[in-house]
């Protein structure tokens, strides 16, 4: 991205409703919370203009918000809503319903945390809710939003599950910034019409979902949903390989800058961050980033590609901006998930979280931080 | 000085202003625009805190001609703009300030008075410009356009691309806005300061040492949080006017007697009408309800009916004693006419302590209540009675003396002339001298003249008022067939709707559209006999043959706002009426003053002729020409009188109550909080048979109806203890101790405007803070309530 493209100046969150509008989404069932409450206004606003031909319907909270998705998409509507922290978490229940009835619904969802009481940029909601059986993107950029959002469709499509899109709170959903607006012909290409398949409501072939689910077969749903998951990384590069063809934006599961054998230190981080970490990198030769993109499943094919090169006295740092109740945050489990068997010394921080600012003073303190022997993580800035 | 823009790389910009001021709406326009007019990478975004409309708020902007790689903010500006001075004592706005950075303030003081760590110091007067080009109000003026257009400059941005995106953008006003950006790109100023610049030390991120408890909370309990400064609209309990008072031209209280109705305490109701009616009997059955007709329930599910209510109250009180008041001035006054007018001032002066004697020329005391209006709108015993409660608290009255101001003058101090219009006007047709005068008519009918002779007659009946209406329902019960001839359309008819349907239900034909041209006569001859002498013989006498009509048409709309009418040429036709009767408007009986009199002369000293002695006229002589208008002409002439007399200013009297149209209007109304409740109306009389049956029509309402009617009522601008605004704020700063004791508690009101929006009768007010300028909030400006998601 160094040269300026023709371009709109717009929000995050302007950027997320009109990915939803380039997508043809049929069905928005919306509830307000901020930061997100822009998203939906947006839509409303374009559907009230009659620029966007959807159905917007205005629900009493987030749990009918997603069992109203779920009820659209399963017949056969393209269907979107955004929510937001504590919204994110009154759902919980309805987010498995969603993924184990295979429903590929995109969401945008704005993080923010819960308690201490808080609107401020946080990913402890959407990270909180990685093993409902949904795929989660992180981004960087209003641009990574919007093309996150069209990507979302393909993907979740061709795999039939759900896709969550999370942007953080203010630093990108109520930033604007440079933003290139696909043609929606462009967009028309890469993702044409939602295809009807016999797990569709069809009212002429009348059907019983959600009934129970015995033990002898309990199993075989697990696993047709796994094996989707399992192939869900490949199907990241592969949607993001098709899209830079018509788009020219190439997206992965992960980007790596900066990491080869002479990497001394590799911060790993998501969102808004990563884009800070980048201009501190032009100072720190030895540092690397690597960002992580696509969270769930955590892209281990690709980490383990990456790291491959990196030599194994590199010190690994995750960065993270949530808290889980564990001692280490939750890019750190994973990434020592991914890392198994690997001797790379790693290393946690606790950086941002509540929306504390993270300028380029703190990650310099982040990649000067003297760990030591210490192994336990880190609160920078406290 | 070079342009920021080519000096910095990124160049960072720091705002500060208060939410609601659009400094957020400005900088993203502001990145717009600069990204547009030079391939810019930008980047601007806000911090909000918690706080809402009045709060400090920080906005920032970047721009750098290589992609961005900083998402944080910004603690070290290349300039920073201020949109709002006194920001400068609560933030410290300067602080990071680069060393050879730049501030922008939006004052109208000279660069010299801000002590700052800046190099170049920018003002604008931003206010002043973006009032000038009516952006906002004073009371909150919208600067961010202006701001804009001196960003602009400073940074070295196009202003032509700058109007552009302001035009296209801005959510109203585009011209305006783009014409107050132009102008402050132009004359902001600037000042490089010579004083030696102290870098200003930025403050790290974190808190140091500082520890939180275990469990989320302060050592201070919530209240010492005082939210209320961030109010920028103060809600305020204020009484206001309500339609029903406001346009009664008697004055009187309506709203409070309806409430005490409500409580059932009629005595209170009675003696609160009696302050400006001593009619209500009558005037709750002949009165046309200016109040019922204004009443802001009519869209809803129908008006209050008021007529029904005041009526009950009347009668209740009608067998009351008053006090008579002592005597206690030497100055004696007179009232010539004992109509509700004169009666009525009679009354007040009365009570006010002068001797009040009222000439009345005719046999009984009453003017048009006595001699115009049909028994079976106003029976006898109700005016008598309320006449006599007037004559118990000492007012004299002497009748049949047909009196006029010479002879009256040397005995008296003041003469009030309220005689009314008693002379019918002239059509000023050919033969008018066939037709007889309506109020005649009913005069003679009152007193029981010539009653027979109308039996069977067909009855032209000329005119749209009142009198027109009365006289052909008076003409039905004495067993005639009326038709009503009117110029205009139904619509136009002045009378009372009320009167107009009882007339239409007793099915009283009504001719709209056409006017009298001519009345032709035809000589008849018939035998006489003289019986004494048994002499006989031929006699002739002219007879009316016809009336000549004529087919009008609607024009455009005149002066009182009906539509003038005008003759079709060649439609004149004829009927073929026994008798025509005009009622076509009245004029005065110039007897009383001893000389031809034009009225206007009257009407334009606002009825004041002579102040030593004083004779005032009021009444229907000096405008007006309903009852009630009569009865608030007299509590004015009596009150200037009494004012004349004391040798107090001589007060012009305005024709109004109060400020014109200044009352509650229903949009102020939240009908949400009213449950639809059937209006009850008044039992109407069907009678069989009309002839020689004059007994009342409209049926009274008993007392449970009335009550019910009465709690109908939307007490409009007046608090009647609901307590939705202490149910609604959201920050408890309300608190309600029984009856009539709600207190807002402005440490903690944030002004959010809920409880005004939750009131259901408009008894709150949204008024700029400070108490300045404008007051109210204008039309347009809905109270802001964004509230966090909790």
């Amino acid at each position: 991205m160094t040269e300026v493209q023709p371009i709109q100046v717009i929000k995050g969150n302007t950027a997320a409703a009109v990915a939803a509008k380039l997508c043809r989404v049929k069905y928005i069932p919306a509830y307000p919370i901020t930061p997100q409450t822009t998203i939906i206004e947006e839509i409303a606003s374009m559907i009230a203009k009659k620029e966007m031909d959807a159905n917007m319907v205005n629900m009493e909270s987030e749990h009918s918000v997603f069992s109203a998705a779920l009820g659209s998409s399963m017949t056969g509507a393209r269907t979107f809503t955004a929510t937001s922290g504590q919204g994110l978490f009154y759902a919980h229940e309805v987010l498995h319903a969603i993924a184990h009835f295979r429903q590929p619904i995109v969401i945008c969802n704005v993080g923010r945390p819960s308690i201490p009481w808080n609107i401020w940029a946080d990913q402890s909601d959407s990270l909180s809710q990685r093993d409902t059986g949904w795929l989660q993107f992180y981004g960087e950029s209003s641009q990574e939003i919007l093309d996150s959002i069209i990507q979302g469709y393909k993907i979740a499509e061709k795999l039939s599950l759900p896709v969550m899109v999370v942007s953080d709170a203010f630093y990108q959903s109520h930033t604007s910034e440079n933003v290139n607006v696909p043609e929606q012909e462009l967009v028309d290409s890469y993702l044409p019409q939602r295809k009807i398949s016999e797990n569709t409501i069809q009212v002429e072939s009348p059907k019983s979902f959600g009934g129970l689910v015995p033990p002898e077969i309990y199993d075989r749903f697990n696993k047709l949903h796994w094996e989707a998951m399992n192939i869900a990384e490949e199907e990241t590069i592969q949607a993001g390989k098709e899209f830079s063809k018509i788009f020219g934006r190439e997206y992965g599961a992960v980007e790596a800058v900066n990491i080869n054998q002479n990497t001394k230190t590799i911060l790993v981080a998501l969102s808004t961050i990563t884009t800070t970490i980048r201009g501190v990198l032009a100072k720190y030769p030895e540092v690397g980033l690597l960002k992580i993109r696509l969270f769930r499943p955590f892209p281990v094919i690709s980490i383990t590609e990456i790291m491959k090169s990196v030599s194994p006295e590199c010190r690994m740092i995750t960065i993270d901006r949530n808290y889980m109740g564990e001692k280490e945050g939750c890019v750190h489990q994973e990434m020592k998930r991914a890392l198994y068997g690997k001797n790379f010394p790693i290393y946690d921080v606790y950086a941002g979280v509540g929306g504390k600012d993270v300028p380029p003073e703190t990650i310099e303190r982040i990649i000067n931080f003297d760990f030591g022997q210490n192994v336990d993580p880190v609160w920078i800035d406290i | 000085m070079q342009d920021l823009l080519t000096r910095f790389q990124p160049l960072e910009i720091r705002g500060h202003a208060r939410g609601g001021q659009g400094m957020v709406t400005a900088f993203e326009i502001l990145a717009k625009s600069i990204c547009r007019s030079g391939n810019y990478f930008v980047q601007s975004f806000p911090f909000f805190g918690v706080e809402r409309t009045g709060a400090p708020v920080v906005g920032f902007i970047r721009i750098s001609k290589t992609p961005i790689l900083n998402r944080s903010n910004i603690y070290k500006p290349h300039l920073v703009v201020v949109f709002d001075e006194g920001l400068i004592s609560q933030v410290n706005v300067f602080e990071g300030l680069n060393p050879e950075g730049s501030i922008l303030i939006n004052t109208n003081r000279s660069a010299e008075n801000f002590s700052t760590n800046a190099k170049n110091i920018f003002t604008l007067h931003a206010t002043g410009i973006s009032l000038k080009y009516g952006l906002g109000s004073k009371a909150l003026p919208i600067v961010n356009a202006a701001m804009m257009g001196a960003v602009t400059k400073v940074i070295g941005g196009s202003l032509e691309n700058l109007i552009q995106d302001i035009e296209k953008y801005v959510p109203s006003k585009p011209k305006e806005n783009g014409f107050s950006a132009k102008e402050s790109y132009h004359v902001v100023k600037w000042l490089e300061s010579t004083k030696e610049i102290i870098p200003s030390v930025r403050k790290t991120t974190g808190n140091g040492n500082s520890t939180v408890p275990l469990v989320p909370s302060w050592n201070k309990p919530m209240t010492a949080n005082k939210t209320g400064s961030w109010r920028v609209f103060r809600p305020v309990y204020e009484e206001k006017n309500a339609p029903c008072t406001m346009n009664c031209p008697a004055g009187t209280d309506v709203r409070k007697f309806i409430k005490q109705v409500s409580e059932r305490d009629f005595e209170s109701a009675w003696q609160t009408i009696q302050e400006h009616n001593p009619f209500p009997s009558i005037c709750g059955r002949v009165c046309p309800h200016f109040c019922q007709q204004n009443c802001n329930r009519k869209g809803f599910d129908g008006g209050v009916n008021i007529g029904a209510i005041e009526r009950f109250v009347g009668d209740y009180g009608i067998i009351n004693t008053p006090d008579v008041k002592p005597i206690q001035y030497a100055e004696k006054i007179a009232v010539v006419g004992a109509g509700p007018a004169g009666l009525t001032a009679a009354l007040r002066l009365r009570k006010q302590g002068y001797s009040v004697t009222v000439y009345e020329a005719s046999d009984f005391a009453g003017g048009m209540m006595q001699t115009c209006i049909p028994l079976f709108r106003l029976p006898e015993e109700i005016l008598s009675q309320e006449i006599h409660l007037i004559q118990k608290q000492g007012v004299k009255i002497v009748c049949r003396k047909k009196v006029n101001v010479e002879e009256l003058k040397d005995q008296y101090n003041a003469i009030l002339v309220s005689i009314g219009l008693q002379k019918s006007s002239k059509m000023n047709i050919t033969n008018e001298e066939f037709c007889t005068d309506g109020l005649q008519f009913l005069r003679d009918v009152k007193y029981k003249h010539n009653l027979s002779e109308y039996k069977h007659k067909k009855i032209a009946v000329i005119g749209g008022g009142n009198t027109a209406i009365d006289v052909a329902r008076t003409l039905l019960r004495l067993g005639a067939v009326p038709v009503i001839y009117y110029r205009r359309t139904e619509k136009e008819m002045p009378a009372i709707r009320e009167e107009i349907e009882e007339a239409k239900e007793e099915g009283i034909a009504m001719e709209f559209l056409t006017a009298p041209v001519a009345v032709e006569k035809e000589k008849s001859s018939f035998v006489v006999t003289q019986t004494m002498t048994n002499v006989s013989g031929e006699i002739e006498k002219e007879k009316l043959k016809s009336l000549k009509m004529i087919r009008m048409t609607q024009g455009k709309k005149d002066e009182s706002g009906r539509f003038s009418s005008y003759p079709l040429a060649g439609t004149e036709y004829s009927v073929y009426p026994d008798r025509i009767i005009t009622a076509i408007g009245q004029k005065p009986d110039a007897y009383v003053f001893g000389r031809e009199i034009d009225r206007n002369e009257i009407l334009n000293n606002q009825g004041l002729l002579s102040t030593n002695p004083v004779i005032l006229c009021c009444g229907d002589l000096a405008g007006g020409g309903t009852i009630t208008e009569a009865i608030g002409s007299g509590n004015k002439a009596a009150t200037r009188t009494h004012k004349l007399l004391r040798s107090e200013n001589n007060v012009p009297v305005s024709t109004n109550n109060g400020k014109q149209n200044d009352w509650v209007k229903p949009e102020k109304i939240n009908f949400n909080y009213y449950s639809f409740a059937k209006r009850n109306e008044n039992p109407k009389q069907h009678l069989y048979n009309y002839l020689n049956d004059f007994r009342e029509i409209a049926g009274k309402l008993l007392q449970p109806e009335i009550v019910d009617e009465s709690n109908r009522c939307l007490h409009c601008g007046d608090c009647f203890d609901c307590g939705n605004c202490y149910n609604y704020c959201p920050d408890a700063a309300i608190s309600f101790n029984g009856k009539k004791t709600l207190k807002i508690n402005y440490d903690y009101c944030k002004g959010c405007g809920i409880c005004v929006i939750e009131c259901p009768c408009g008894y709150i007010s949204f008024k700029k803070e400070e108490g300045e300028r404008d007051g109210e909030v204008e039309t347009g400006l809905k109270p802001v309530c964004t509230v966090i998601r909790n």
